[in-house]
C-alpha cells in the first residue's frame, strides 16, 4: 500500500511540475514583455494564457528534421536523457510538511529520503549534462559541438558550487533530509525574524542562487544555446518535438531549481498559520517558489551574457574562495 | 524468489552486459554509454545493499562527473562523426591473462571469505561513513586527499599554456 | 615547430587530428603536440553576423586565429544600374544601399549631382536634409546600439532603442510617406517642404522626450558589470590601423581620431549648425558603442538647432531649379557625407549625357568591415561577435 500510494503522489507531481511549465513560458513571456514595453502574447486564450499550448501544438506538427552524418540513436537520446533529470529531482522536493495527510497518508512530498536528501538533488542534476553533451555531439555541427563542450565544462564547474553553497545549510541544520533542512528553519531568530536559512546564510544563498543560474543555463550564463555566438548551441540541429524536449527541460530545471532554492534557504512550506492548517504549506512553498521563477524572467530581461572565460573565471576564483569561506564561518559557528 | 532477488538478478544481468558492450562496442562514445548504464546498475546495486549514500555518491562521482570527463576526452580528440574503433587493443592477450588472473582471485576470495551477514537493519549510513572517514581511517582520506591534490596541480601545470 | 598552415581542416566539417600550428606556437615538450584548429563558418544565415555576412573562422578552442569577412551577398550590381538611369531616377536606388540609414544615402547622391551639375540648393531644402538626416541618424544608431545589447545576450535594449526608432519612423513618414526608403532627399533639394501644424508639435516633443528615454537605455548597458566586461578593452582598433585601413564614422572615432565629414568637408548647413565631433580615445567595443550614444544627444543638440532655424528660414522653393532634366557638363566630382556609419561618398562620372558614365559608391561599412581581419584575431569567439556589432556593418552597404 505504501508504494501504491508514493506512485499516486509521483504522478500528481509529476502532472502538477509538466503541467505547469507551459504556464512558466507564458509567464516568462508576458514579463518579459512588460519589461519591454511590449505586449506580449494576447490572442491564444485569455491574456494569451493559451499559446505555449498552441506553440507546443505547432512544434508537434512541425517536421522532424535530422540531419545527416549523425548518431542517430544518440540524437533520439540526447532530448530524453535531459527530461529526465529535470523531472525526478521534484521527487524529493517537500511542498508540504509532514503534518499534511490524506487518508493517513503524509502526502507533503513524494519521498523523505533521510539519509540522502540533497545529495540525491545533486546527484539528478549532474545527469542533466548528459542531455547537452550528447545532444552537441550526436548533431554532427560545430556550433552544437562547442556548445556542448562549453556547457558541460560550465555545469561540472558550477555543480561544485551548488555542493559547497548549501554546506552551511547542511551543517546548520545538522541534516541532508530536505524535510528536516524546513523543519530547522521553524525557529525564528530572537523570536521574530523567520528563522529561514537566507538570513542566517546570506553567502551562501547567492552562490548557491547564481550557481543555480549558471545550472539552468539561464542568464547571464545562458552560454550552450548563445544564440549569438553559436546560433542555438547544441539544440541547433534540433526541430519538431525534439527541440519542444529541451525546451520543456530547460524550464522545468528552473522550475526545480526555484523549488530547491525555496526548500533550502526560504523555509520550504513554513509560513504562518501552517501549524494548524497544513494544507497552506503547499501554497506557501508555490508562492515562494513562483516568486523566484518571476526573478529569474526578470533577471533575463535586465542582463546581457557573459563570456565564457569570464563565466569560468567568476566560478573558479570568486565564487569557489566564496563557498570555502561560508563553510568555513558556518563550521566555526556550530562547533563554537 | 523474493522482490529482492528479483531486483538483483535484473541489476546482476543489467551490469554483466552492459560491462561486456563497454569492451566489445567498436564506436567510444557508445562504450561511454553503456559504462554509465554499468555504473547506474551498480548504484542499483547500493541501493539494494541500503547504502543509499553510497548509491548517490556513486551516482554523483562516477556518472555526473568521471563519465562526462571521458566523454569530453572523447570528444576533443576523436572525429566528430566517431568513426569504428578496432575491436582488440595489441596488447589484449597480456590483458587478457591480466584480467583472468583477477578473476581467479575475486572468485577465490568470494568461495573461501568469511562473510559477516547481520540481521540488523543498517544504521544511518551517512553519519556513520561520516565518522568513519573523519577517526578510524583518517590517515587514508587525507592520504587520498593528498594524492588527488597533487593530480590537480599537475593538470593546472600540463595545461597552462605560456604564449597567453 | 609548425609554422606553415597548410590546410587540414575539411569542408566537411570533420575535426580530425594533425592540423596546422598556430604560427607563434612556442617550443617545449608539451607544445610539441599539435591541437586541431576548427574552421567554422559565421554565416551568411548566422543570428549575429547583421546581414548576409559570412565569416570564415578559424579556431583554437574559443580562440579566434584568423577571420576572413566573406562579402557579396547581397550584390545587386547598383552601380551598374546607375548607368543605365537618369540623374534624377537612380535616387530611389540609393534607398536600398544603407536600408538603415536612406536619408544619409539620398544625401550622398544628391550633393555629389549637385556638385557635378552645379545645383544650387534652396536654403529651406538645405534645412530639411538637416532635421531628416539627423532624425535618421538617431533611428541608425538606436538601431546598431538596441542590436549591439542583442549581440551581447541583452535583449530589453533593443526593445527600447526600436520603440524610441518608432517615434522617428512615424516623423518621417509624416515628411515623406515612407518609413525606410524615403526617396525624399533629391538631387537638387527635397521632395517638398516639411509638414506644418502636428508633425512640428511631434517634433518638438520627441526632442524632450528623447533624451531622457536614451539615458534609461544606456544605463541597462553602459552601467552594466557584465556588459563592461564584454567591451571593454575587448576588439582595440589602433588609430594608426583605424586611418591606414580607411575607417570612418564612430569607428575611426572610437580610436580618437576626429574625422566628420559634416566638420572636415562641410556640406550643407552643417557649417552653421553648433555640436562636437565626439571622439574616445581608447579604441575598444565600448568606445565604438558610447560614441554612437554621444552622437544620438549631439544629433539632439542639432535637431533643436534646426527647430529655431524653421522659424527663421521661410518656406519657399524646395528644389532647385532644372534638378529633374538634370544634364551636367562632361567631367567627374566626387563628393561625401556623414552617414551614421561614416564617410559615405559618391564618385561620379559624366559624359554630358542625362545618365552618369560611371558612378563608384564609397561605402562606408564596406571599408569598416576590412579592418574585421586585423582586429578580430586574437580575441574569443564572443569576443568577434561583439566587435562585429560594434563595427556596425549594414549589408546593402557593403555588397551595393
Amino acid at each position: 500500500m505504501e508504494y501504491v500510494v508514493m506512485a499516486a503522489k509521483a504522478v500528481v507531481v509529476f502532472a502538477l511540475v509538466s503541467g505547469s511549465m507551459p504556464f512558466i513560458v507564458w509567464a516568462e513571456r508576458k514579463v518579459m514583455a512588460d519589461a519591454q514595453a511590449r505586449i506580449g502574447p494576447n490572442r491564444v486564450g485569455p491574456f494569451g494564457i493559451l499559446q505555449s499550448f498552441a506553440d507546443a501544438l505547432k512544434l508537434i506538427f512541425k517536421e522532424d528534421v535530422v540531419p545527416t552524418g549523425i548518431d542517430k540513436r544518440i540524437f533520439y537520446l540526447a532530448p530524453i536523457l535531459s527530461i529526465i533529470p529535470a523531472l525526478i529531482t521534484f521527487a524529493v522536493v517537500p511542498y508540504g510538511g509532514p503534518d499534511l495527510k490524506l487518508f493517513g497518508y503524509p502526502v507533503g512530498y513524494v519521498a523523505d529520503l533521510k539519509d540522502v536528501g540533497i545529495l540525491y538533488v545533486f546527484a539528478v542534476t549532474t545527469l542533466g549534462v548528459y542531455g547537452i553533451v550528447l545532444a552537441g555531439w550526436a548533431s554532427n555541427n560545430k556550433y552544437s559541438l562547442m556548445g556542448a563542450l562549453r556547457s558541460s565544462a560550465q555545469m561540472i564547474s558550477y555543480e561544485i558550487l551548488l555542493g559547497l553553497s548549501i554546506m552551511g545549510v547542511v551543517i546548520g541544520s545538522g541534516s541532508l533530509s530536505l524535510v528536516e533542512i524546513v523543519q530547522a528553519q521553524a525557529t525564528p531568530y530572537f523570536g521574530v525574524i523567520p528563522g529561514i536559512w537566507l538570513f542566517a546564510q546570506p553567502l551562501g544563498f547567492l552562490i548557491f542562487l547564481i550557481a543555480s543560474l549558471a545550472e539552468a543555463n539561464r542568464v547571464p550564463f545562458d552560454l550552450p544555446e548563445a544564440e549569438s555566438e553559436l546560433v542555438a548551441g547544441f539544440h541547433t540541429e534540433y526541430s519538431s518535438f525534439k527541440f519542444a524536449m529541451f525546451f520543456m527541460a530547460e524550464y522545468i530545471n528552473l522550475l526545480t531549481l526555484s523549488g530547491v532554492i525555496t526548500t533550502l534557504f526560504l523555509g520550504g512550506w513554513l509560513g504562518p498559520g501552517v501549524d494548524r492548517f497544513p494544507i497552506l504549506g503547499v501554497l506557501y512553498f508555490s508562492v515562494k517558489t513562483v516568486a523566484l521563477v518571476y526573478f529569474f524572467i526578470w533577471l533575463r530581461a535586465t542582463l546581457p551574457r557573459l563570456r565564457y572565460d569570464q563565466l569560468m573565471r567568476f566560478a573558479w576564483k570568486v565564487m569557489l574562495p566564496a563557498a570555502l569561506i561560508n563553510i568555513f564561518i558556518t563550521a566555526y559557528w556550530v562547533a563554537r | 524468489m523474493s522482490a529482492h532477488q528479483l531486483a538483483f538478478l535484473v541489476l546482476g544481468v543489467l551490469i554483466l552486459v552492459s560491462a561486456l558492450m563497454v569492451v566489445t562496442v567498436r564506436n567510444l562514445v557508445h562504450a561511454a554509454l553503456f559504462l554509465i548504464l554499468c555504473f547506474a546498475g551498480v548504484a542499483g546495486l547500493y541501493v539494494l545493499l541500503q547504502a543509499e549514500f553510497l548509491a548517490v555518491a556513486q551516482v554523483l562521482i562516477y556518472i555526473g562527473a568521471i563519465t562526462v570527463l571521458i566523454l569530453f576526452g572523447i570528444m576533443l580528440t576523436r572525429k566528430i562523426t566517431g568513426g569504428a574503433q578496432p575491436p582488440l587493443a595489441s596488447h589484449w592477450k597480456a590483458a587478457g591473462a591480466g584480467a583472468g588472473a583477477f578473476l581467479l582471485l575475486l572468485l577465490y576470495v568470494a568461495m573461501t571469505g568469511q562473510w559477516q551477514v547481520s540481521d540488523q537493519p543498517p544504521m544511518d549510513s551517512t553519519t556513520t561513513l561520516g565518522l568513519a572517514l573523519v577517526t578510524r581511517y583518517v590517515l587514508p582520506f587525507e592520504l587520498a586527499s593528498v594524492v588527488l591534490l597533487a593530480a590537480l596541480v599537475g593538470a593546472v601545470l600540463l595545461a597552462r599554456d605560456e604564449t597567453r | 615547430m609548425a609554422t606553415e598552415t597548410k590546410q587540414t581542416s575539411e569542408p566537411d566539417g570533420v575535426l580530425r587530428l594533425g592540423g596546422p600550428g598556430l604560427a607563434a606556437e612556442p617550443t617545449g615538450d608539451i607544445h610539441e603536440i599539435e591541437t586541431d584548429h576548427l574552421e567554422v563558418s559565421m554565416g551568411p544565415q548566422h543570428p549575429s553576423t547583421h546581414g548576409v555576412l559570412r565569416l570564415k573562422v578559424k579556431l583554437d578552442g574559443e580562440w579566434v586565429t584568423e577571420v576572413q569577412p566573406e562579402i557579396g551577398y547581397l550584390h545587386r550590381g547598383v552601380e551598374k544600374i546607375a548607368e543605365n538611369r537618369t540623374y534624377f531616377q537612380f535616387l530611389t536606388i540609393t534607398d536600398r544601399l544603407d536600408y538603415v540609414a536612406a536619408m544619409a544615402c539620398n544625401a550622398a547622391y544628391a550633393v555629389a549631382v549637385e556638385k557635378l551639375a552645379g545645383l544650387t540648393v534652396p536654403p529651406r531644402a538645405e534645412l530639411c536634409r538637416v532635421i531628416v538626416q539627423e532624425l535618421d541618424r538617431i533611428a541608425s544608431h538606436l538601431v546598431s546600439v538596441g542590436t549591439y545589447g542583442l549581440d551581447l545576450g541583452a535583449t530589453s535594449p533593443f526593445i527600447y532603442a526600436f520603440r524610441d526608432r518608432e517615434t522617428i519612423l512615424d516623423l518621417l513618414e509624416m515628411v515623406c510617406g515612407a518609413r525606410l526608403t524615403y526617396s525624399y532627399i533629391r538631387v537638387g533639394g527635397v521632395a517638398r517642404d516639411l509638414p506644418e501644424g502636428e508633425w512640428r508639435t511631434r517634433f518638438r516633443q520627441f526632442l524632450d522626450e528623447f533624451p531622457p528615454m536614451l539615458d534609461e537605455q544606456d544605463t541597462l548597458l553602459s552601467e552594466n558589470e557584465i556588459f563592461l566586461l564584454r567591451t571593454r578593452g575587448v576588439g582595440v582598433l589602433p588609430p594608426e590601423v583605424a586611418v591606414n585601413y580607411g575607417t570612418s564614422g564612430p569607428v575611426l572615432r572610437g580610436s580618437g581620431v576626429a574625422y566628420d565629414v559634416r566638420r572636415s568637408k562641410p556640406y550643407g548647413l552643417y557649417p552653421q549648425l553648433d555640436f562636437n565631433v565626439v571622439t574616445r580615445p581608447t579604441g575598444d567595443c565600448l568606445a565604438r558603442y558610447q560614441v554612437r550614444v554621444e552622437e544620438m544627444r549631439q544629433s539632439v543638440k542639432i535637431l533643436r538647432q534646426c527647430d529655431q532655424l524653421l522659424d527663421e528660414i521661410p518656406p519657399g522653393e524646395v528644389l532647385a531649379k532644372g534638378a529633374r532634366g538634370v544634364k551636367p557638363a562632361a567631367g567627374e566630382a566626387y563628393a561625401s557625407v556623414e552617414s551614421p556609419r561614416g564617410e559615405m561618398g559618391v564618385y561620379l562620372i559624366s559624359d554630358g549625357s542625362n545618365k552618369p558614365y560611371r558612378l563608384k559608391w564609397r561605402s562606408p561599412s564596406f571599408v569598416n568591415l576590412s579592418v574585421l581581419s586585423a582586429i578580430g584575431r586574437g580575441w574569443k569567439v564572443a569576443d568577434l561577435v561583439a566587435i562585429i556589432g560594434s563595427i556596425d556593418p549594414v549589408f546593402g552597404d557593403v555588397d551595393r
